[in-house]
């Protein structure tokens, strides 16, 4: 494998960076911690003629709190900075051990939140439990800027709503009423393996009772999918387990899995089931983790 | 019968040996400055790769490089044409392969041609301009495939796909079937899989005059230059061979690869060092590792469990060629025998080419397998008899001092003990029977050959050969031999073994090895060879050049007089010498340097040199095929394992694991549980995880080791290792192998566990959660059905 001969920039800003974007149209394309677009370079899978490094860009790199509005999470922090910062482990704890599932500790080190979300992979780690806490997105593009809840960023398969001039800034995890959360990856060894499937579960509980919940599905659609009817079902319910188990059994019913190298649509299938029951006793019981 | 005579217990203590002293490598491979193959380069080098077949099966129409040609910076494009016609492969009586394609490619992948250019951008252009036509034929992906009777045939001397066919019988299987109390049949499969070492193929040569020189990531520098030499029609002496340190071998760097050949054929075309390698992914083709194997098993047992026959019928998948593939087929039925003591053994196996990538040896050669379905086989005869796993193994374990059915001749084998102590370390007791639904335990029993019996040519060359020289001045030693350190740390125990021989300090000594110019033969490292065979000769040159100190330092002591001895009249015999120091047996306190002593020598003869070799003559076995698996020391092993079972998802999460081998004296301890963290590594990986997936047109699917999951350093359980206290009289201070025993008895003694944990039993590995959790569910339905 041979990494094909690119043009490099370094801009000194976001601004920059799109400018070159859109200066250069879709020969052109950002680069953060190239853990996915160089790999598919040496693959001849991609073969941008330039590359705009936007990973050393200090206004991508913060995590913090502001009241009344969220957490704030700049999209070229890496997994290892997410996994590591005491404003989300205080937080989320649910979103650092996302991240920390993740791959491996060189990968983690490199990748960044950015690249995940923007490389739309249906089995990518970071989408289930950053939607299933509502959060939104900003967009940066040459002309405009744009919010939009990162459940209506992915398209498909490696494709987002993104415009080629346009960069994802930063996600914000907005101060909400969930009581607890948590992603339960399903890899194939402990780590630097690919999800078969992914589920994040949030709830907001009132003493016993679901008040709100969500079920959001990684690696079992074209894109990370909300398993509606098993939210609806918990809703103004006792938790129970039998409740979890039925909404899992629903939202098994809901994913859209394919068969390939790692496993087959029924496991998979069956998988939800099951990960959608353990990922809700967990978030019930025991908060954000 | 032999005499009864117990190798256990006779533990020694040494200066040198018996100890974890420091690798001799342990700076470079740290720091990073060991160089690799990848590292090397060499002033005018050009880089080359191989053409390779986008076409399973299909007759070669043609080959256009004329584009590529046109590019700058290309600078030789070669084909079958370019090249001698000679058909190679290890093993005379199958020599299948070419250089390069000549009519037909057979496996996707297979070497069409080879391509070297002044960089390596430049070669990866032109090596996509390249054009190949093909007439496609119908190929064969399996053995089932392969043996039907319309069956596309892959080679001419191959009839029917048959690549080796083997019937062996020893005393009367039909008789002990009337006398058998029970008697049961199964049938396992065991998955094509990969060594996964890290380093892929490298090889660089360079010719001066009449001579070619090949550094190569390979595991053999004698047989990298034998063939070299055959294929070009060189003498032996007009190649050398050097070969760097390996980044592991595991069996799938001792077949002569493509690389070796394009890059002598290459450099010698252009004049130029040419480099040639492989990119990750293709070693998956050409890396040449274990079997797919489907086996059956039917034994017959007394009523105590007493094993009174085993018919075993194994069916391989070799894939495009042969390579090393005619010794794993025999190897697949030659050692049961050693493991297990019965008198009627039927062996029959029949190795089919596919077109798919040619199969060789991975550690443990030909035996991961077979030991994983005899292993589940016997649980299950202990199971219907209502019997313990580790008293079934106990009653049938083989000792010491014996000979099996196909004549192998084993001294010291202490399998029994080994047993025990695997029993009584991991809580077998309080644990078989008793553990909670899910979670499991399960044994398992293996061993190996300590270096093969043969040569794999015919030829009367002596298996090892060492040197030792003692610098002028008597400060240091050189040990020359050339066995090859593939990271199993035989540099390190082989130094250990000079200095325990010549009483000489280790920090003193360094190893010259793997250059057929500088150092002396050895066949290299495969059939888990070094310790004892390189060992031998390590150890006579060593006792060589102590020979030649005493007799010089005997002239050169003196005693008191009321000591009964006199200046210059001592003997040889009276002296020893330990660490250094030449000292009087019974006077220690009168002694000289090793040094002082060897610069003396040096002034009155010229260097002082000390010579070894080793052969281990004729051994056991009188059948076809003998020649596989007679050995002259025979290690056993017995590891137990402790899984988790996630009944939702099949996931096996191995939670313990205990090695209890009987290697011999070990020489060094870290060394050797460094070989059994390594062997759990890579059983537990191949019987959970791993297995070479391809697709219709037998193109690879998991090429890398993201979708091909070995084990990570996360999913390593915990590991006790623990060592018999035995003696080899075959080996030198009573060594025996460790490095590939330990890999045979994981897979059955994970599955085993696997089996006790979710009470079902999966017949092919590997294990992986889907398979686990399709098994519980049909199990499930079984049951509801039944009811
Ligand atoms: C060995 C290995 C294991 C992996 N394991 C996992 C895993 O377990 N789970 C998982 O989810 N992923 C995994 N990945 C994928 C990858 O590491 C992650 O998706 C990572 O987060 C990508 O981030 P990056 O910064 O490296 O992206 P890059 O490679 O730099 O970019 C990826 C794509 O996103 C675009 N992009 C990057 N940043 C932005 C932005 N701010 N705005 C708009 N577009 C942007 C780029 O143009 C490019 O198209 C693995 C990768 C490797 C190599």
């Amino acid at each position: 494998m041979y990494l094909p001969d690119f043009e490099y920039f370094t801009p000194d800003s976001v601004e920059e960076a799109c400018q070159l974007l859109s200066k250069y149209g879709p020969k052109a394309m950002a680069i953060a911690g190239g853990t996915d677009i160089v790999v598919k370079m040496k693959k001849e899978v991609l073969a941008p003629e330039i590359l705009v490094s936007i990973g050393h860009l200090p206004e991508l790199k913060k995590i913090e709190y502001v009241p009344g509005k969220g957490v704030v999470i700049g999209a070229g922090v890496t997994h290892n900075e997410v996994q590591n910062s005491k404003i989300l482990q205080e937080k989320y704890l649910s979103v650092c051990e996302a991240a920390h599932q993740m791959a491996n500790n060189q990968v983690r080190n490199l990748g960044t939140i950015g690249g995940n979300i923007s490389n739309a992979v249906p089995s990518a780690d970071m989408p289930p439990i950053l939607i299933a806490l509502d959060t939104t997105v900003k967009i940066v593009g040459s002309k405009k800027e744009r919010t939009l809840p990162l459940e209506d960023v992915f398209k498909g398969p490696n494709q987002t709503v993104l415009e080629h001039d346009e960069l994802i800034t930063e996600f914000v995890i907005p101060d909400g009423s969930f009581t607890g959360s948590t992603y339960l990856k399903f890899g194939l060894r402990a780590s630097g393996a690919l999800a078969v499937v992914g589920v994040a579960a949030s709830v907001q509980m009132d003493g016993g009772v679901i008040k709100d919940a969500r079920i959001v599905l990684g690696a079992v659609s074209p894109v990370p999918l909300r398993a509606k009817e098993a939210e609806n079902l918990l809703k103004g319910k006792q938790a129970s387990e039998e409740l979890f188990e039925e909404a899992g059994v629903i939202a098994s019913g809901e994913c859209r899995p394919i068969s390939d190298i790692r496993a087959s649509a029924e496991y998979r299938r069956d998988m939800v089931r099951v990960f959608t029951r353990r990922a809700l006793l967990k978030a019930v019981n025991e908060g954000h983790v | 019968m032999a005499k009864e005579f117990s190798y256990l217990n006779m533990k020694r203590e040494y200066s040198y040996i018996g100890k974890s002293l420091k690798r001799t490598d342990i700076l470079d491979k740290v720091t990073g400055r060991g160089k690799f193959a990848a590292d090397l380069k060499f002033s005018n080098m050009l880089y080359g790769k191989l053409i390779r077949s986008t076409e399973a099966h299909a007759r070669i129409i043609k080959i256009d490089t004329s584009e590529a040609e046109k590019l700058p910076g290309v600078r030789a494009i070669i084909t079958a044409k370019d090249v001698p016609s000679i058909k190679y492969g290890l093993s005379p009586a199958r020599y299948d392969e070419n250089i390069f394609c000549i009519d037909k490619v057979r496996y996707y992948g297979d070497k069409i041609g080879a391509i070297c250019a002044v960089d390596e951008e430049t070669l990866y252009k032109a090596l996509k301009l390249i054009k190949v036509e093909y007439e496609v034929l119908p190929a064969v992906f399996t053995p089932a495939e392969a043996a039907k009777p319309d069956a596309p045939q892959i080679f001419e001397e191959y009839p029917g796909n048959i690549n080796t066919e083997i019937h062996l019988e020893f005393g009367d299987v039909e008789k002990a079937k009337q006398e058998a109390y029970y008697i049961r049949t199964d049938r396992l499969q065991g998955q094509r899989t990969l060594h996964g070492f890290i380093e892929p193929h490298c090889s660089i040569a360079y010719w001066e005059g009449k001579r070619v020189t090949i550094h190569s990531a390979h595991q053999s520098a004698h047989y990298l230059q034998h063939h070299i030499a055959r294929i070009f029609d060189m003498k032996e002496g007009d190649v050398r061979v050097v070969l760097p340190y390996i980044g592991g071998g595991f069996g799938g760097k001792v077949d002569i690869s493509g690389l070796d050949i394009a890059a002598v054929a290459l450099s010698k075309i252009t004049g130029q060092p040419v480099k040639m390698f492989y990119d990750l992914e293709e070693v998956w083709y050409n890396g040449r590792a274990r079997h797919g194997m489907d086996m059956k098993y039917t034994t017959g047992v007394t009523k105590e469990g007493k094993i009174l026959f085993v018919e075993n019928e194994t069916i391989l998948d070799g894939g495009a060629y042969t390579g090393l593939g005619v010794a794993s087929a025999y190897y697949a039925g030659a050692l049961l025998t050693v493991l297990y003591d019965f008198d009627n053994y039927r062996f029959d196996a029949y190795r089919y080419v596919t077109n798919l990538p040619p199969c060789g040896a991975q550690r443990g050669h030909g035996q991961p397998h077979p030991r994983y379905a005899f292993e589940s086989h016997l649980d299950h005869i202990a199971e219907d008899l209502g019997m313990d796993p580790i008293e079934i193994r106990l009653i049938n374990a083989r000792k010491a001092n014996t000979v099996t059915p196909n004549g192998y001749e084993v001294k010291s084998y202490y399998l029994k003990e080994a047993n025990e102590m695997a029993r009584d370390a991991s809580g077998w007791k309080d644990k078989k029977g008793k553990l909670p639904v899910g979670r499991g335990i399960g044994v398992g029993n293996g061993g190996f050959v300590t270096g093969a019996g043969y040569c794999m040519y015919r030829t009367d060359l002596p298996h090892s050969v060492a040197m030792i020289k003692i610098y002028d001045d008597g400060t240091h030693a050189i040990v020359y031999t050339n066995a090859v350190d593939i990271g199993q740390g035989s540099d390190t125990v082989l130094t250990q073994m000079a200095a325990q021989a010549m009483g000489y300090p280790y920090e003193d000594i360094t190893i010259c090895t793997r250059d057929t110019d500088l150092s002396t033969l050895d066949f290299g490292a495969y059939a888990s060879r070094q310790t004892l065979m390189a060992g031998w000769a390590v150890k006579r040159a060593g006792e060589d050049v102590k020979r030649k100190i005493l007799a010089q330092a005997a002239e050169m002591l003196k005693v008191k007089e009321d000591g009964g001895y006199r200046f210059g009249k001592l003997t040889p015999e009276e002296l020893d010498c330990e660490e250094g120091i030449v000292f009087v047996k019974q006077e220690p306190a009168v002694n000289i340097t090793f040094a002082e002593v060897a610069r003396a020598y040096f002034v009155k003869h010229g260097v002082l040199i000390g010579r070894g070799y080793y052969h281990p003559g004729k051994l056991g076995g009188t059948h076809k095929g003998a020649a596989v698996g007679t050995s002259p020391a025979y290690s056993s092993a017995t590891q137990v394992a402790e899984v988790e079972v996630d009944m939702e998802t099949g996931l096996t999460k191995v939670v313990g694991t205990w090695d209890v081998h009987d290697s011999g004296f070990v020489v060094n301890p870290q060394l050797l549980h460094g070989q059994v963290h390594g062997a759990f590594s890579m059983g537990i990986g191949e019987t959970i995880w791993e297995k070479v997936v391809f697709d219709e047109k037998g193109k690879v699917l998991n090429g890398n080791f993201a979708e091909y999951r070995l084990p990570t350093a996360l999913d390593m359980p915990y590991v006790e290792s623990l060592v018999l206290d035995t003696f080899e009289p075959n080996g030198p201070w009573g060594v025996k192998e460790v490095g590939e025993g330990a890999t045979t008895p994981t897979l059955g003694c994970v599955a085993n566990a696997v089996y006790d944990a979710i009470g079902v039993r999966i017949s092919e590995l590997p294990l992986t959660p889907e398979k686990i959790w399709r098994a519980l569910k049909e199990k499930e339905a079984k049951e509801k059905g039944g009811k």
